[in-house]
This record gives C-alpha cells, structure tokens and sequence, in this order.
C-alpha cells in the first residue's frame, strides 16, 4: 500500500492543478428515488473536461446510480426518479422537455457486463453511427474502422467483421462495446465497472485504453477496485450511503484525503 | 425519426386494444343476437327443457344439464388421475422418464378433438356398449337410487361417453399444469419433511398439495373451462336428443353439440337466435370459470417464491 | 401415532396408484393413435391426394378438403400473427409496467380458452349473416380469432425473456424504442416468436367447430375463398357420421393427415424452443 502511494504521489505531481480546468459536467445538489427510497442525497460534483474522474465506494453507495443519471438511462424504469440539476453545456439535462435520445448519443456508457448487439461485429459500431448520421457507406466504413481502432480491437477483428458480435471473447466483447459508444462520437462516456466481469489481462487493455481516450472525451469510471481508480483517473470521488463523501485530484485523494471515512475506506478499514 | 417511433407505437398499442375491443364485440354481438330468443322466452329459457323448431318452443334447460353433467363426469374423473400423474412426475419419477413421460402428455393434449370424436364413435363407445356398460347395470341393479343412474339400454353413446371421453382429453392438461404447479414447490419445504421422516405420500398430503392448493383449483378450473366449451369430442358421441335424463347411459345434448348440430339448418330467426342465446349462456359460464381460474393462478404466482 | 409399518404401506400404496394413474392415463395415448394410425392407413392412397371428395357410394379423395384447410390456415396465420405480435410487443415494452397491461392480459387469457364453437357462431354473425353467404374469408377469420391470444402470450413471454441489459446497451446509444424492437428484440427473440406461431398453428390445424358454420363445406375442388370452402375437420365430420363405408375410410384418413401434420409442428416447435435454450 505504501509503494502505491508513493507511485502515485509522484503521478500527482504530473497532473495539473484543477484551477481553470473546464467543467464539462456539473451534477448539483442530485436527488435520486427508487420508488419512496432516497438514494442519492444532494450530490455535487464537477466533471471536468478531457479528465477521467472516477467514482469509488462501498457496495450500495450510489456511485452507479449516479452514473446512470447522467445520461438519464433511469428514464426507462417508471419507478426510478431525480431531481435536482445536471448541468451539461449549461442546460439541465433533468428537464423533462429534453430530447433523451439526442443526449445519449452525446454521453454515451459502457456497461459491467459486455453487451454486444446480436449483430456482426461490423453492424454492432455501425448501428449506431447510422442512427443519428447520414453516411455514404464507404464513410461508413471509415467510422467503423476508426472506432475499431481507438478501441484497440481493429487488429484482431478486420478479417471477420461480418462475424457475430457474440462470438468474441469477453474483453473482446467490451473493447467492442467501447467500440460502439465512440462510434457515435460522443462527448462524455460514462463507464460502469467495465473490467469487473474480466481477466486481468483484458483489465489492463481496457485501463490503457482508457489513459488513450481522455485526450479527446470526458471519461466518468465507477470501480470497485481502487487501485483501478488510483491508475487511470485524474480526479477520484469518494461515496457512501448516498453521499458524496470527498472529491480531489487523485493523487491527494489517495495519500492525504480529507474525511475520515475516505481515509478508512482506502485504507480497507471497511468495504 | 421520431415520427416513426410515436407511430410504432400507437400501432402497438392499437393492437392491445383491439384484444379488448374483440372480447367486449364477442358479448355484443351474442347479445344482439340472442335479444329475440330471450325476449320472446324471458328467464324461462333457462329452465324449459322443450325444443320443438316446428312449434317455435325453445329452451335451454337441456343442453346446460347435459353440459354440466358431462363436465362433471370429466372432472370426477380427470382431476384425481391427473393429480396422480402430476404427483408421480414430480415426486416419483426417475429422471430419466420425466421427459418421454411429459412428452406424451403433451401429445395427448395436442391431439384434436375431432380425433377423439370419431375415436370415440367407432372404437371406445361400441367398447362401452359390449363391456362396461352391461356390466355396470348388473352391478348396480339391486341398489335402488343407483340402479336409475346407470339405467336403460346400453347404446354405447350418451352422456356417460361423452364424459368419459371428455376425461381423455382434459386429464393431460390438468396433468401438466399441476406438475408445473408442484415442482414450483420450494424444494427446502420437501426436504424439510423428508428430512425428518416423513414418507413420500405424507409429504404429498401434507406439505405439496396445501402448498400448491391455489394452483391446483386453478389448474381444475382451466379443465373445467376447457370441458365446458368443447365440442367435436362430445357431439360424435353425446346422442343429440333434447331431454334431461336421470340415466347416465341415456343420450342427451351439451350447449355446443346443439350449436354445432343445428345452427346450419335453423330455419326462422328465432331459431337462429335460440342457437345464438345458448352461445351466449356458454360463453357467459365458461367466462366466469375461466375469469376465476386465472385469478387463482395470479394468486399464486405473487405468492409463489416466497 | 401411526406405526411405521402402516404408514410405509400407505405410502407404497399411494404411490402403486399414482403409477397406475399415468399408466392408465397415458395408455389412452397409445390407444388412440394406435386405431388411428390402423384406421387412417387403410385408408389412405394416392387418391386421397388427387381427387376431390365424392359423392357417397364412389370413390374419391380429399384434395379439396385438404387445399381449402392449407388456403384458410394461411389467411389465418396471416391476419392473427401480425395483430398478436404487435399487441404482445406493446404489453412487453411500451407497457410493461401499465395497468392496461394486466388487464389486457387477462382479456386475453379468456379468449384463449374460450369456446371456439362460440367464437365461430360469434364471426357467423358479423361475416356471414350480413353478407348472406358462406365464405372461406368468415373460416379464415374465426380461426385466426384463435390465432391471436397464442400468439399474443408467446410473443410476450418471449420478449420478456430478452434481458433489459440489450435495452439498456440500445438506449445507451440513443436508440428510440421503435428500431430497438424491430431489428434487434425480434431478432433476438425470434425463435421463441417463431415458436408460438407453429404453436398457433398446430392449435388451428384440428379445429372443426368455428368452421362449421363459417366456411361451411364445398363437394368440389375450389380455390375461391370468396364461397364455401371445404376444409379437412368438417368434411371429417360429414363423413364419420355418415353410414357410408367409404366416407368413412376417408374420414379415418383424414383424421390421420390431420394429426401428423399437428404432431409435426408441435416436434418442430420444440426442437425450435430447445436450440434456443441451449444458444
């Protein structure tokens, strides 16, 4: 534990300081409901832009429900609501008269188990793309590819892209669902415990991938595993029963966090 | 985009509602047609049990006893060898023989009516007339309430028959939906009985049936349903005579065999519509079975997993 | 406190009749289509296939009988599936956590164990009273009043099954509801929608007493859906009630056609369900 620290004490110094960042994302004072049951209460958190921040926490602190708030995929549960703001580009993505549809394809998530469509592999980036794009298909071709590409994935899938999406293996099938989500260039992918049904060695690609991403996209990741979130983010915030506890650069989250309960927490006292 | 979105699913909604539209136009539709016959025969309908097409004098009280009798007949018997064979699936059984055995049960459901109807005809009710039948006079002529139950000659058609055969075909479906309804017993509460002893019939009385109570009656009442409303099975073998008779050997008529016997050459509208007011009656009885049936099952499936 | 003895005894002798009840139950099975198969053997020939149903006294076939039951089980797939799919796909998605979803499940629970002698004298009133004839359109359409709630039940269960995590992954990429239920839950779903179809099928394949007074009977080889159109259940009935002997051959024979045909689609049916369990 000591090693980490130091190791990433050292990364803190190479990240900037947060003054003049731009705030991509601004969650304030975030309710949620799961029917009568209050799940999240009054989080605020800036996300900044071209950052990852990752939120940690105990089983059942909200870091996934606040996930799912922001690019509103609760909507499709009749008992789940929010209230309060979520600021994107200064509008309230919250707001009721807002086109859910357009959002997503702006914010868009990868989730904890890899879902590919059953479609080709070809088909399962290019779906997306033709939905909210006019391309000619050879245009379509080169998102493709790119997509492919950026996720790490074009090598090893260029010679059977007409294959079914369901027929690679599990971080395969993720770096294909990341695949997916960049396809439709978004401006922010949310990012829900993306290695928790993988292997290591799959783990550590998709942990690459996501240090690649972060120059062009704001990336929120929810782990479990702190380490994980010590590696890759660049700001950490901290959960717990529904609130959020902490919130910094990573490097000081974990080698002098603030609150007592972060400390304990990082330092495996509970979880 | 979008457009399309908002119309798919008003078409789909449009076609959930037309499952409602459909039933409330069934009922209408029956009213109307039944309107006259009830009109001109009121309440007395149900309980006249004349039918003369040539004096125009309808009544309905034969062909409902007839259908209650047979579908009694068809339970007494179904129910308990259905529940023995949904007992012996679920308890008894190797596992091995689980599949052929639910296999042909499903078999036996599947065939149509019309096959046990012609079956019936030509094979079981000559069988009856030859065996059973004489035998079951014999036996039970010295007792003297009895003696009238299995009176007359034996025909080999008739009411008996027709509920035997009507047994046939709605014991495999009370054999499969109440094995599905036991092995959804949670298998702790068996083992909790086997574990301290008990045998396999004491854990059948005592712990599965109580449990799957709600299912079972559930599962007795679809029988019922499907008995009520069935009738090729019936009409090759039920006799078609308008008369209410003490005998079970004596031929009689169930609310469909009529329908489907008569309703080509009903001549007069108020025949017609005689025909159309016992569809009405069927439809409103098996509704009410069915309605009750699929409450129960509902019952169950809220409580079930717990 | 029974003693032990008795109570083992009780035991074995519930359990001697619940085998004898299967036994007794599913020997019926072997009995029925045992005769059938005799029966329905004798009397098949190739002309059963060739020539139309004959007068009583010749010889003859049932091709008329069978071409008019293929012509209205098409129709009524053809009307009933589209109409149950869609409605099975809105209790399945769009609401699924509706009241109206209840009820119109419940609605179509009822229908689907209704009386179909019911149901038949329920489209004689509305297709064929009013237009003054017969016609293979009023069989067609009562059978596919049977179509509808299987297929509205199959279609439901099947999509249910489908894991809210694809719904999720679709929404993800801002997919509206439509598109993701028309190319990716069919698709997913499509042997289970496939399945209830053949079910539907099989179901209509036997069924005599809606046609009855719908489609009515035709002696002659007709395709005019338009007019009475025989059909292999009514002419079944026509002639094994009948005291002719070759009527009667030829209803064992069709009886016969019948049940192979239902008992293929059911084999095929669940062939389809178990390679979809084990995909």
């Amino acid at each position: 534990m000591i090693d980490v620290a130091l190791d990433i004490s050292q990364r803190a110094h190479a990240v900037s300081e947060p003054r003049g960042l731009p705030v991509k994302i601004s969650v304030e004072k975030l309710r949620f409901y799961y029917g009568d049951r209050l799940a999240l209460r009054d989080v605020s958190v800036p996300l900044h832009a071209g950052q990852v921040t990752a939120f940690i926490g105990p089983s059942g602190c909200g870091k996934s429900t606040l996930l799912r708030v922001l690019n509103r995929i609760y909507d499709l549960y009749p008992n789940q609501r929010a209230e309060g703001r979520v600021m994107l580009d200064g509008e309230n993505i919250l707001d009721s008269g807002r086109d859910v549809i357009l959002l997503r394809a702006q914010i868009g998530m990868v989730f904890q188990k890899p879902t590919p469509f059953p479609l080709s592999i070809y088909e399962n980036v290019a779906f997306g793309v033709r939905l909210h794009h006019r391309v000619s298909r050879s245009e379509l071709d080169d998102r493709v590819e790119q997509a492919l590409r950026r996720a790490a994935l074009w090598n090893e899938v260029k010679d059977k892209l007409s294959a079914s999406g369901q027929s690679l293996s599990g971080g395969q099938q993720q770096r294909l669902c990341i695949a997916r989500t960049i396809a439709v260039q978004p401006e922010i992918i949310l990012l829900d415990e993306p290695c928790s049904a993988l292997d290591p060695i799959s783990t550590a690609k998709i942990e690459e991938l996501i240090c690649e991403l972060k120059d062009d996209y704001t990336i929120v990741l929810v782990t479990h595993n702190m380490q994980q979130a010590a590696r890759v983010s660049d700001f950490t915030a901290f959960m717990y029963l529904g609130e959020l506890i902490e919130f910094g650069p990573t490097g000081k989250m974990f080698t002098a966090p603030g609150d007592r309960r972060t400390q304990d927490y990082i330092t495996g006292r509970f979880g | 985009m979008r457009a399309w979105d908002t119309a798919f699913r008003l078409l789909t909604l449009g076609a959930a509602l037309a499952v409602l539209i459909l039933l409330a136009s069934v009922i209408v539709v029956l009213v109307i047609g039944a309107a006259p016959a009830l009109q001109a025969f009121g309440f007395g309908f149900l309980v006249d049990d004349s039918w003369n097409p040539v004096s125009e004098r309808f009544g309905a009280l034969a062909p409902i006893y007839g259908t209650l009798i047979v579908s009694s007949i068809a339970l007494l018997i179904a129910v308990p060898i259905g529940l023995g064979i949904a007992t012996f699936l679920s308890e008894l059984c190797p596992i091995w023989l689980r599949n052929p055995i639910g296999i042909a049960i499903e078999l036996l459901a599947g065939i149509p009516s019309i096959i046990y109807g012609i079956w019936g005809l030509f094979v079981f009710a000559p069988f009856l007339q030859v065996t059973v039948q004489p035998a079951l006079i014999d036996l039970f002529a010295p007792l003297p309430w009895l003696s009238d139950l299995f009176a007359g000659p034996p025909y080999g058609i008739g009411v008996l028959t027709a509920g035997l055969i009507l047994a046939i075909m709605v014991l495999p479906f009370i054999a499969s939906v109440s094995r599905d309804v036991f092995l959804a017993t949670p298998a702790v509460l068996k083992e909790a009985a086997y574990g301290v002893g008990a045998t396999t019939w004491e854990v059948v009385r005592h712990v599965i049936l109580p449990y799957a109570r709600t299912g079972v009656i559930g599962a007795i009442l679809l029988g019922l349903g499907r008995a009520l409303g069935e009738t090729m099975a019936v009409t090759f073998v039920i006799g078609n005579a308008h008369r209410v008779s003490v005998s079970l050997f004596a031929p009689g008529t169930t609310i469909s065999a009529t329908i489907a016997n008569e309703f080509t050459e009903a001549v007069g509208s108020l025949y017609t519509s005689a025909l159309v007011a016992l569809g009405l009656i069927l439809f409103v009885i098996t509704f009410i079975v069915l309605a009750a049936a699929r409450y129960l099952l509902l019952r169950l499936d809220r409580r079930g997993g717990a | 406190m029974a003693s032990y003895r008795a109570r083992r005894r009780k035991s074995a002798i519930a359990g001697g009749l619940m085998v004898a009840a299967t036994a007794l139950g599913l020997g019926w099975l072997v009995l029925i289509l045992g005769v059938l198969i005799w029966n329905g053997l004798a009397g098949l020939s190739l002309r059963v296939f060739t020539e139309a149903t004959p007068p009583p006294g010749t010889t003859g076939g049932l091709l008329n009988a069978i071409t008019g039951s293929l012509m209205i089980t098409v129709v009524a797939v053809v009307i009933g599936t589209p109409l149950g799919i869609l409605a099975g796909t809105w209790m399945a998605e769009y609401g699924r956590y509706a009241r109206l979803t209840t009820i119109v499940r419940f609605v179509n629970d009822v229908l689907l164990s209704a009386p179909s002698i019911v149901i038949g004298v329920f489209v004689y009133e509305i297709l064929v009273a009013p237009i003054g004839h017969f016609s293979g359109y009023a069989g067609a359409c009562a059978l596919a009043l049977i179509v509808v709630p299987v297929v509205v039940r199959t279609t439901e269960d099947m999509l249910r099954l489908v894991p809210d995590e694809l719904r999720e992954s679709a929404a993800s990429v801002g997919m509206p509801c439509a598109i993701l239920i028309t190319r990716l839950l069919y698709r997913a779903a499509r042997a289970g929608l496939l399945t209830g179809v053949l079910l539907a099928i099989a179901r209509i394949s036997g069924e005599t007493a809606p046609l009855l007074f719908t489609a009515l009977n035709n002696q002659f080889f007709s395709l005019d859906m338009m007019q009475p159109v025989a059909s292999l259940p009514v002419v079944i009935f026509q002639f094994a009630l009948s005291p002719y002997k070759d009527w009667q051959d030829l209803a064992w024979a069709g009886a016969l056609i019948i049940t192979l045909a239902v008992l293929t689609l059911s084999i095929i049916a669940r062939v389809l369900a178990a390679t979809r369990k084990s995909a």
